[in-house]
């Protein structure tokens, strides 16, 4: 399940600061959009706004029919944090019944889920036995587990190293194809963005506005050969030298 | 197998031993007479020749502390959790708490005296208000120590307070709480004995009183002793309950 979520001119000031310039978007179900730009450019700001976990000072956002805030009642909205929210005391299993749990609602088996997130052996344990891979995996298996409509997810893989973010990264989109799901995907790593994204909002510093939309003709799932692709060479340079001369031009 | 018993023995050893030589160079070399430094065979002689009377007077003492320690943990995370729930309480009700925090505890003695007489109600009342504040401020700190990732997923979920309250704060809230009972629990001892030593005709505190008047020592240390050993028999009942409370018991980088 997916569901689209439209933006419509979503602005956000923080006292005198303006953290989010006027942003209008609208996004199909299932499509995954990557958020890209320097650091306190607004993305994680839009994010929170649809999450209905910070209010918009102007505009709106709808999630299917519904305002983010009745989305976030329905439990139409899954977060993934660059921190972990695994809770430190539980299993890895029973910190994903827990999110179902909470949320009234069975997205699917865990044991199973668990096993697909290529957990096996490790759902009995606790967050500080495992790596740094496999907790985001609990946490992102725990973000799902109410099967949720629209993913918000900020600086998942952030934490890992280098080849670990692009193997979990592979591995997401891949079981995004089984279990489709609108995605708004916070990152400062412009190949990551190229890699996962079905289109890519490219932000100015702050105050952030977008400067660009930049979309990635390819389907998904895509694997690791596409990082040799001309066409991901081409939009990878273009988002880089957009977001560069940006920095250049503001310092 | 052999070491670890010899190092148990050796880590119960020290301590008494070292507190004994110290006891008997301070009998020696200090000159004062054996009512106001008795020799501590003299001492545990007392404490067991007088022990159907010392441990009436016990009872009444652990009476004191023990309610007294209930109702300063229902005041203190009572309160802490009415000002998580209404944080406006917290406005309100604040101020009082740390001004009755910090009237001296012999005034506050006095009043309840003059008010209840020498009853457990006004001991129990004093060893609550001497106990409750520490409970007070480190179950707040605890409360507000959760992660905010944690808090995030609760609200995306559309948690309740309760829930989130329950699941994720109130964890999280456990090593503070239990560390307050370890100042709180062994408090209440010495507070009790305090507050029976002014103004009442039980306990140990009443014992330490009546012993003094007739220039008898050798019963001042027993129950000094005694409560000591008591006191610290609390804080390492509490700590001991805090690690199977703590869900971070275990982890190493703690």
């Amino acid at each position: 399940m997916a569901s689209p979520i439209s933006i419509r001119g979503v602005s956000r000031r923080f006292g005198e600061t303006v953290a989010l310039r006027t942003v209008d978007l609208e996004v199909a179900a299932g499509e995954f959009i990557a958020l890209v730009g320097p650091s306190g450019c607004g993305k994680t700001t839009l994010l929170r706004i649809v999450a209905d976990l910070v209010d918009p000072s102007t505009g709106e956002v709808r999630i299917g029919n519904a305002t983010a805030a009745e989305a976030r009642r329905q439990r139409l909205l899954g977060l993934v944090s660059q921190r972990p929210a695994v809770l430190p005391w539980k299993r890895a299993i029973d910190d994903v019944r827990f999110t179902q749990k909470i949320a009234g609602k069975v997205g699917f088996d865990p044991a199973k889920v668990l096993r697909e997130f290529g957990l096996e052996g490790h759902e009995n344990k606790r967050a500080r036995q495992l790596s740094g891979g496999m907790l985001q995996r609990v946490n992102i298996a725990s973000a799902m587990a109410h099967d949720p409509a629209v993913l918000l997810m900020d600086e998942p893989f952030a934490a890992l190293d280098e080849m670990k973010r692009e193997e979990i990264g592979e591995w997401f989109d891949r079981e995004l194809a089984v279990r489709p799901k609108t995605v708004l995907f916070v990152t400062h790593h412009i190949d990551e963005a190229v890699m996962l994204a079905d289109r890519l909002l490219v932000f100015s510093p702050s105050p952030g506005r977008v400067l660009e939309v930049v979309s990635v003709p390819v389907p998904r799932p895509r694997d690791a050969s596409f990082r040799q692709d001309p066409r991901f060479v081409a939009i990878a340079g273009h988002v880089r030298s957009l977001l560069m001369h940006r920095t250049v031009d503001a310092a | 197998m052999r070491d670890a018993a010899l190092s148990w023995s050796l880590r119960v050893a020290t301590p008494i031993l070292s507190v004994l030589g110290l006891w008997y160079l301070a009998i020696f070399f200090s000159g004062l007479p054996a009512f106001v430094i008795p020799r501590p065979e003299r001492v545990l002689d007392v404490l067991w020749v007088d022990r159907a009377f010392i441990f009436e007077h016990l009872l009444a003492t652990l009476e004191v502390a023990g309610f007294g320690f209930l109702w300063a943990n229902i005041a203190g995370i009572g309160l802490a959790v009415l000002f998580d729930l209404l944080p406006p309480t917290r406005h309100m009700l604040m101020p009082a708490a740390i001004t009755l925090r910090n009237v001296p505890y012999i005034a506050l003695i006095s009043v309840l005296m003059l008010a209840f007489g020498d009853s457990i109600l006004s001991k129990t009342t004093i060893v609550a208000l001497s106990g409750f504040f520490p409970v007070l401020v480190n179950t707040l700190q605890g409360l507000r120590s959760a992660d905010e990732v944690q808090l995030d997923r609760m609200r995306i979920l559309n948690a309740s307070w309760w829930q989130t309250f329950s699941q994720v704060r109130l964890p999280y809230a456990i090593p503070s709480i239990v560390a307050a009972q370890e100042i709180t629990g062994s408090g209440a001892i010495i507070v009790a004995i305090a507050a029976e030593w002014m103004i009442s005709s039980t306990g140990l505190g009443y014992v330490i009183n009546n012993a003094m008047q007739n220039y008898r020592g050798d019963k001042v240390y027993a129950v000094a002793l005694l409560a000591t050993a008591l006191s610290f028999l609390i804080y390492s009942l509490v700590h001991w309950l805090g690690r199977r409370l703590d869900w971070r018991a275990g982890d190493p980088r703690r």
